[in-house]
């Protein structure tokens, strides 16, 4: 991930920071529950490609 | 929910467009820019460096290409940001902008380029992220416009622009049959021949027809909460170039 498209980066649905996770290739927003894949070095920023998380996920 | 929109001249429920519009770009990807140079004789070229040009980007801003698709406009804002700009591009369409990563990345312009999928209704982007925002031939896909333009806005730093490069209206009417004959009959065939496909090629031609034309799309502008908007016509109005200013 490049650090200066991170520094920008939102949830698309809140517009709240997003919580890197390099090992899962996911961009993490706590407040929805949301984590957008992260495909071919290619962040995908929809809502209906994300994945919702369990209640018992936690997040970093 | 529960309205319907455009698509091209049918309507068709709002939730439905995104995923049509999806799969005319999936299905024209590998031939967009062919078709692009034989449909407009290669002006398409002329009208984005235009487009750019009155972007006026300056070393080290960081621009935003929405609809960036495989890359046209991308290339030559990056020249402008320079290397220690940015230049974001954001796509709807996954297969666009895989393509055009990888041209951009065979002619060696990775650097200070970013890759998005991203839908201009709901911007991924923080508050004033961006010193320039431009969508070249990409609005007029776009479900409610309105929004894409308060997104472009919030997104823009103060003194930041945004340019909005589409098809219009040609203000030459003696000219309107010769050019409604070239859309409707030659372009869904000239689809057909090169691309394998007549349907999107007639979809882009009736999307153009139900574009707002220069003046109703300067008001969503000044709507959308953009100041100094003007426009700027290319080939009699086939094409304009607007432009607005957030404050």
């Amino acid at each position: 991930m490049d650090p200066k498209l991170l520094e920008i980066l939102a949830c698309p649905v809140c517009k709240g920071p997003l919580v890197y996770r390099k090992a899962e290739q996911e961009l993490v927003c706590k407040a929805d529950r949301l984590a957008y894949p992260i495909r071919d070095g290619i962040p995908v920023m929809l809502e209906e490609e994300a994945r919702r998380l369990p209640a018992d996920e936690e997040v970093e | 929910m529960g309205g319907t929109t455009h698509f091209g001249f049918q309507r068709v429920p709002e939730e439905e467009k995104p995923r049509r519009v999806a799969a005319v770009f999936a299905s024209v990807a590998d031939r967009y820019d062919l078709m692009n140079d034989l449909m407009s004789l290669g002006l398409h070229r002329l009208w984005k460096r235009f487009a750019v040009a009155l972007a006026q980007v300056r070393p080290g801003e960081r621009v935003l290409d929405l609809a960036a698709g495989t890359g046209d406009l991308a290339r030559l804002l990056a020249r402008d940001a320079g290397p220690s700009g940015q230049v974001v591009l954001a796509d709807f369409s996954g297969p666009m902008l895989a393509r055009g990563r990888d041209r951009l990345l065979d002619e060696g312009l990775g650097r200070g380029l970013a890759w998005v999928q991203a839908d201009a209704e709901r911007l991924p982007f923080a508050d004033e992220s961006f010193d320039c925002v431009t969508i070249g031939f990409g609005l007029r896909n776009v479900t409610r416009k309105e929004r894409a333009l308060a997104e472009m806005h919030r997104v823009l730093r103060p003194g930041g622009r945004a340019l909005v490069l589409e098809f219009s209206r040609l203000r030459l009417a003696p000219l309107r049959p010769l050019y409604d004959l070239y859309s409707f009959a030659v372009l869904p065939r000239l689809g057909r021949l090169v691309a394998g496909d007549e349907a999107s090629y007639r979809y882009l031609a009736e999307s153009i027809r139900v574009h707002p034309d220069q003046h109703a799309l300067e008001a969503m502008m000044r709507e959308a909460g953009f100041e100094g908007c003007e426009h700027y016509n290319l080939c009699g109005g086939i094409v304009a170039v607007h432009r607005g200013w957030r404050a």
